[in-house]
């Protein structure tokens, strides 16, 4: 008998949960009640235990993934007698696209009359081999009468890259909805290329002791695109992702998802700035024992722009439109584990010099780890400042739950035409692109842009007490 | 009504280490569940420790293991999802180990309801008015009146278990724990909270975990678990 393993209704209000860990794997054998996998809803860890004994035949939702109340999680076959390996489940596919691909995989074709007649492997594995550049001649048919299955396929694209570890075997073009592994243990682990030479790096963990070194993140859960199968190829470098580095993938897979991202650029005649700072900076670092960098500029014409644009320093919440009070601004800083965005508390209330300050602390702070908490939350809109040569412009994500963010390019100086006492004349001055994105949930066009034209104002105005 | 007709036990076990604490819930649930014991609240405080969920881990750090180690906190990697946390004396730690099902309310949001409806209580009969969030699951001090925020101190943590419809975990109400050790850590990767104290906020103490402060939470949740 086999019975369906489906997400039980953990309360009146609960509609899904999200799948955390699989505490077994397709082919084990489990007992009645003994749990089978880890879902957490709002803050909640809840186990799911087996409604029956019997051996693990699919496992039908990826960790990560999101699974709504009465979804199946997976199959138990009361009946099997051993354990099973590596049967061929196409599981990780939503299920409203399951049936069709289950007769599939399983070499029953459920549309004949799309294939010619006498044809020896089915659409989807002649597809996949083709996408392969695999030759279907040499592979031996699984399915009724012998035909040619998608696992077929699979398999012996698989086999080839075992023979020819050194080569590269094309199987990374596989289509995205064809991850065929069993287990979302197997699709997520790997084997690194068992070459004595490959030395992995120190935090890699020893692959005896944890196997997943590498797993399809959470975070990357589009639910219908899976990243193609990887082989491993001798020479390939595999970086685990750092914590870090998945705190910052989550954020940023998460406010696009979120955000309907738009982006305006501005070219800023930087002139008037560049004086100011020539004539100042002297001075300025003499009093100050740091150095005055362009970025104070931008955060102050931000900020006081801010102040005009208030649908710019806002969230959007459940529904509503908050706009803040306070101006919060968060500075995108590169740090060696990566990037840190600290926040400078009521930059409205500070002057350039007063910016330029806090900037320098929390910039220095941020490069040598002794950030705070406090110093990384509450920022109501974004500055980044890659600073790269040659980054003419380009457009930021929004940190969330803000709606903005504004990006600096480098600065550099152009031919542009300027209009005095009624002559068209060509100059060159100091210009620097300014991107904005927004989110146009909360923000549409005109504000948008009046807020950026704004900021190009004040930077060429340039009217500051230090 | 009477903590003692409540049909929630509540034990005040002093301060525990979190790896015995994880050992104690785990034969408190294994109890309820054969029926040895009833409903119960454990009420604790842990030494100084961070725990690290399993996605959450090092990078959430914002001080190096030597630098925690100076400052004697514990960093404690359990083995389930969820984010950094940071226990320490004087944070009151409630285990809750009820069996939803046996209760006939086998519902994760109304306990977490009720379980921050029971906390906002207890915070009352400390003077102090709480409040809960839509979407957040914790207690909050509101924002000041006519501020559009919405609120942002958080003065105590939820995070529930459960193993067939019986719960374990349960929360951590900041009563006079120093706040500075949630600096080595960032709570909840890039959240818009800070965290708060009942002391902070009261702007008085040191109250302590003392039987009167443990009495208003045990009280509150005796009344909620009834």
């Amino acid at each position: 008998m086999r019975a369906d393993v489906e997400l039980p209704a953990l309360g009146e209000s609960v509609v899904e949960g999200t799948v955390s860990r699989w505490l077994v794997a397709v082919g084990d054998r489990v007992e009645v009640d003994q749990p089978l996998v880890e879902v957490t809803t709002d803050k909640v860890d809840a186990e799911i235990p087996s409604p029956l004994s019997g051996v693990v035949t699919q496992i039908l939702a990826l960790e990560g993934e999101v699974v709504p109340v009465g979804g199946c999680l997976a199959q138990i076959d009361s009946e099997s007698k051993s354990s099973v390996k590596l049967p061929p489940t196409p599981a990780l596919v939503p299920s409203e696209e399951r049936s069709t691909t289950d007769a599939a995989a399983a070499g029953v074709e459920s549309d004949p009359g799309a294939e010619p007649e006498g044809s020896r492997a089915t659409p989807v594995a002649r597809r996949l081999a083709d996408e392969n550049r695999v030759s279907l001649d040499g592979i031996e048919g699984s399915g009724t009468a012998g035909r040619i299955t998608k696992q077929d396929v699979l398999r012996h694209t698989r086999n080839l890259a075992k023979q020819q570890p050194g080569e590269e075997t094309a199987a990374h073009g596989l289509p995205t909805d064809s991850v065929p592994l069993a287990s979302p243990r197997e699709s997520v682990s790997f084997t690194p290329p068992a070459s004595p030479a490959s030395t992995p790096p120190a935090s890699t963990p020893a692959p005896s002791a944890t196997p997943p070194a590498v797993q399809v993140p959470p975070v990357a859960s589009g639910r219908r695109r899976r990243a193609p199968i990887y082989i491993p190829v001798e020479g390939d470098r595999v970086i685990p992702m750092s914590p870090m580095r998945r705190i910052i993938a989550e954020h940023m897979v998460y406010s696009k998802h979120t955000s309907p991202h738009v982006g305006t650029v501005t070219e800023v005649d930087m002139s008037a700035v560049a004086a100011f700072r020539t004539e100042h900076r002297a001075a300025f670092e003499e009093a100050n024992g740091f150095g005055l960098t362009f970025l104070p500029f931008i955060v102050h014409a931000v900020v006081r722009a801010l102040k005009e644009f208030p649908a710019l320093n806002a969230s959007v919440i459940e529904g509503a439109i908050v706009e803040k009070k306070n101006i919060h601004v968060g500075l995108a800083v590169e740090t060696e584990k990566g990037l840190v965005v600290p926040v400078v508390r009521n930059a409205d209330r500070l002057s350039l010099g007063g910016l330029a300050a806090e900037i320098d602390d929390v910039a220095e702070r941020a490069r040598s780890k002794r950030l705070s908490a406090d110093d990384l939350q509450g920022g109501t809109f974004t500055v980044s400042n890659p600073g790269r040569k040659g980054n003419l412009y380009g457009f930021a994500i929004i940190n969330q739950p803000q709606v903005g963010i504004v990006r600096m390019g480098e600065m550099v100086k152009r031919p542009v035409v300027r209009t005095e006492a009624g002559e068209d004349a060509i100059v060159i001055r100091p210009m620097m692109h300014v991107a904005l994105s927004y989110d146009h949930r909360a923000v549409d066009g005109a504000p948008a842009n009046g807020f950026l034209y704004r900021i190009r104002e004040l930077l060429e105005k340039a009217e500051y007490a230090l | 009504m009477n903590p003692a007709e409540s049909r929630l036990s509540v034990e005040w076990l002093g301060r525990v280490t979190y790896a015995a604490g994880l050992e104690l819930q785990a034969k408190a649930v294994e109890a309820r569940r054969n029926g040895v014991a009833g409903d119960r609240l454990l009420l604790l405080e842990h030494p100084p420790v961070i725990t690290l969920g399993r996605n959450a881990q090092e990078a959430n750090l914002l001080l190096s293991r030597e630098a925690l180690a100076e400052k004697q906190i514990e960093v404690h990697e359990v083995p389930r999802g969820g984010d950094v946390t940071y226990h320490a004396p004087g944070q009151l730690v409630g285990y809750l180990v009820v069996d939803l099902k046996a209760r006939g309310e086998p519902d994760v949001h109304r306990f977490l309801r009720r379980t921050e409806d029971a906390l906002i209580e207890s915070l009352d009969g400390f003077g102090l008015r709480a409040c809960s969030v839509p979407g957040r699951t914790g207690v909050f001090i509101p924002a000041e009146a006519g501020a559009a925020e919405t609120p942002s101190r958080k003065i105590a943590s939820i995070g529930i278990g459960l193993q067939h419809w019986i719960t374990f975990h349960g929360f951590a109400l900041n009563v006079t724990l120093d706040l500075a050790g949630f600096q080595a850590i960032v709570p909840c990767g890039l959240e818009d909270v800070t965290m708060t104290s009942v002391a902070r906020e009261l702007a008085r103490g040191p109250l302590g975990l003392d039987a009167w402060s443990r009495e208003r939470v045990s009280a509150a949740f005796s009344r909620a678990f009834a």
